[in-house]
Formats: structure tokens, sequence, C-alpha cells
């Protein structure tokens, strides 16, 4: 057996999982409002645009519960920046490359593009809520339309890229989603600074 | 002048080749509302209860059940007023923020003549187009779906004018091509409102003022929507689609990054 280490809790498994079943219907059924004309089939999938709107709607309250528990679940983390997380970021995480693996700076409990990407869906995440409670419960300016808008791309790109990092692209990872423990080598490569943090070396 | 608006690219649509709309001189009117009455009846919309507002206006704006409107300005003068009488109603924008902003397909349409129709069972109720329209037109009726003037389309496909013109007694109101409408208009030596704007505007005023003397808006696309379209659309299709091959690219060249167990993990294991 490999010794494993828990690296999220149950309580924030499910606090992201609501969070991303909540985000990918509200990026899809919103790129079907928005792209009507080329992608306004992803609503019909939804089961026609009335249906569409109300998980729109909805789903925007589901993810708005589950953004206010992840603020305080990461954002802690995510704001803990360090040189190491500045290098990790030039180099883009070594991702370019399968050559400097060992040049990859040590990470803590979440590496620097995770740090990064958390900083945008919570500044963005806040932003769109508040603009969609507004374009929902009232008779809106269209601004609040360019603004939801633009916070809905910032999701729109920065959702895959997490997406494919989380899955394809670092096979063993989706695990720490759905299960929470990770292999105790794996921590070591990966978060050394975290694995020493609590002792688990 | 008048030939520029033939073969042009509308809101929501291909080319327009007949574009039908309403020529409205205000000096004409005698603000009788026949036109009120007449659209009521012919596009079946029931009475709103109003108050008096101390005015003949009534009533005082649009609703979901009043899709035309004769607006009363008074105008102090040495002695007594000058009275003028506007119509409000949609204007069938060539470029409609309306349409453009409307995340239901086919919820609002261009009609073959040119106008700006609406759907109601395709509506979702999320007043986007409230937001869009430079002219505050566009209502919404009990059901929450939108509700305004269509230029009377199932009348002018048939080759019938519209229920205003129709009834309008003075000629205040005038139906029929847009070109024809705009050169007798300028040959009565009016100036016409709404010829350019927004790719041309299917309700057209003709004016011997200034059209803020008729509380008429400068016709207005909104900025915010004009940037989503002219720049921000065309850059977000080019970011997803760099997400989306930069990821698959990056999978079948670099490759993922397996993390092989080392020895000491192997004999910490067994």
């Amino acid at each position: 057996m490999v010794k494993m280490i828990q690296k999220t809790t149950a309580f924030e498994r499910i606090v992201h999982l609501l969070l991303a079943l909540s985000c990918l219907a509200l990026l899809l059924t919103g790129l079907g409002f928005l792209y009507q004309q080329e992608l306004g089939w992803l609503n019909t999938i939804f089961g026609g645009v009335h249906i569409a709107r109300g998980i729109h709607n909805w789903g925007g309250i589901v993810f708005i519960v589950s953004l206010i528990f992840s603020l305080g679940t990461w954002v802690p983390e995510c704001l803990k920046w360090t040189s190491d997380d500045s290098k990790w970021l030039g180099m883009l995480g070594g991702y370019l490359s399968r050559e400097k693996d060992k040049e990859i700076p040590p990470q803590g409990k979440i590496n620097a593009g995770q740090k990064l990407l958390g900083i945008v869906v919570f500044i963005s995440g806040v932003i769109i809520s508040i603009s969609g409670l507004i374009l929902w419960l009232s008779v809106p300016s269209a601004l609040w339309v360019l603004i939801h808008n633009v916070c809905a791309l910032l999701f729109a790109v920065f959702v895959p890229v997490h997406i494919y990092l989380a899955t394809a692209a670092n096979p063993g990872t989706f695990r720490i989603m759905t299960r929470g423990d990770v292999p105790l080598y794996w921590a070591k490569k990966k978060h050394p600074k975290w694995v020493k943090e609590i002792g688990a070396g | 002048m008048a030939n520029g608006n033939a073969q042009q690219k509308l809101s929501g649509t291909d080319v327009v080749k007949a574009r039908k709309g309403l020529m409205i001189t205000p000096d004409l009117c005698i603000a009788c509302r026949g036109c009120q009455t007449a659209c009521k009846q012919w596009n079946k919309l029931p009475g709103d209860a109003t108050t008096n507002s101390g005015t003949y206006e009534n009533p005082p704006a649009l609703t979901a059940h009043l899709y035309n409107q004769i607006h009363f300005i008074e105008k102090p003068k040495d002695v007594g007023i000058d009275w003028l009488f506007v119509r409000r109603a949609c204007m069938h924008c060539g470029e409609a923020g309306c349409m453009d902003i409307c995340p239901a397909p086919g919820a609002l349409f261009r009609t073959d003549e040119g106008a700006v129709a609406f759907n109601k069972e395709k509506c979702i109720g999320c007043k986007l187009c409230v937001a869009a329209c430079p002219f505050d037109v566009p209502r919404y009726d009990s059901d929450n779906k939108i509700s305004k003037c269509t230029l009377c389309s199932d009348r002018i496909s048939n080759g019938l004018s519209t229920a205003c013109a129709k009834g309008c007694p003075t000629g205040a109101i005038r139906f029929g091509s847009r070109d024809p409408l705009i050169s007798a208009a300028s040959a009565a030596g009016y100036t016409v409102y709404g010829e350019k704007d927004l790719e041309g505007l299917g309700v057209m005023f003709a004016l011997k003022g200034d059209y803020k003397e008729y509380n008429l808006p400068q016709p207005t696309y909104h900025a915010g929507i004009a940037l989503w379209n002219s720049v921000i659309r065309p850059l977000s299709v080019i970011g997803l689609g760099a997400v989306a091959a930069g990821a698959l690219i990056h999978y079948l060249t670099i490759g993922p990054k397996d993390v092989e167990p080392d020895e000491t993990a192997k004999k910490g294991g067994e």
C-alpha cells in the first residue's frame, strides 16, 4: 500500500463540488444566452430558454452560497504569496517543458497557479454575483450586463484551464476533489512545503 | 439623401429590401388620440385604469396595453401656451439595441418590412431590452412578457397600413415605404428626425424646430453594447478558442505530468 495523506476535508469537497457544478451550469446556460445565435442550442439541451433561465438564476444562488463558503476556506491560502510562487508563475509551473521538473520552486498546500485561479474566481465571482442579482431583481442598466459578461468571460477562460490541469494534465489529481487523499510521494513532489508544514514527511 | 436606406444590414436579419416606416408630423397632430384607440382595437389591448394628473395626456406613458401614446408638451408663451403633441411608440431602429442584447432566440425578430416584432412565447422576461432601448419603449405584461408596438406587422405584411396611420384623420401619422416618406417630408421643408440615426429609424419625425423641444432623445446605441459587439465579443472568441486549442496541443505535445513513486515511497509503503 502506498501511504496516503488527506489534502481536503469532506466539507471542502462538498463546497467545491457545489461551486463547480453551479459554475458549469451557469457557464453553459450563460454562453447559450450570450451567444444565442451560435450557442443557443446549449440551452435546448437544458430544456429550452425558459428552463435555462431558471437554472441560470437559481444556479446563481447555489453559486453564491458555495462561493461564500469557499471564500472562508481558500482565500487565506491564496493570499500566502511567496517568492517561490512568483518564480513558479514565471516558468508557468514547468508545464511548458518536461525537462525542467527539478527547477520547479517548492510549493505549499496549493501552487501559485491555483492561488491565481482562486484570486480570479473570488474577485470576479463577487462581482458577477452582485451584477447577476441586479440583472435578475431589477430593471438593470446595460452597463451591468457588460460587467456581468466580462466576469463571465474570465470564468470561461480560467475554469477550463483549471479543469484541464486538474484532470488530464495531472493524472491522479482528480481524486483530491472527489476523495480528498493523495499519495505521500505525490504530495512530496508537488507540495513539499505543505508536507513539511504538516510534518507528514 | 433618400436612397441610402434601401439595402442596409439591420440588427437581427439579412438585408431588408422594402423597409416600411412611419413619418410623424407633430405640427399636424390635433391630439384626438384616434391612433391610441385604433391601435388598441386592432391589437385587442384592454384599457388601463388611470388617474387625472391635471393634463389631457392620458394615460401618462406607454403601458403593456398601450403601444402608442400621444405625449402632451405645454410650452409657456407670452399669452397662453404652445401645445406640442408627440407620438411615443417603438421606433423600430435599424440598429436595434434590444435585439442585440436579447438572450432568447426569436423573442425579438425583424420582419420582412423591417419592423422589430416580438414573440411572447419565446420571451424569458429578463428585461434586458428595456436596458438597451434608447427610447424607453418596451413594457412587460402581467405574465412578465415583452409588450410593444410591432408596426402592425400582421397588417403591413398583408398590404394594409398600420392601425394608427389608418385612424389618423390629419395625416400626422403617415405609413409607407421609408424612402418616399423621407423625400416627401424633406420636400415639405421639414427636418427629418431618425433618417440616418441607428441605421435609420423605422419611425421618423418631420419637425420644424429642434427635436429637443419635442422631448425626443438623441438616438444613441448603448456604449456598453457597442463595446461588447466591436471589441470584447471578438476577443472572447479568440480567448476561448485559444484555451481549448492550447489544452489539446499541450496534452498531445508536452503531455501530462505523471508523478512516479520514488524508491523511498515504495519502501515506506511495504
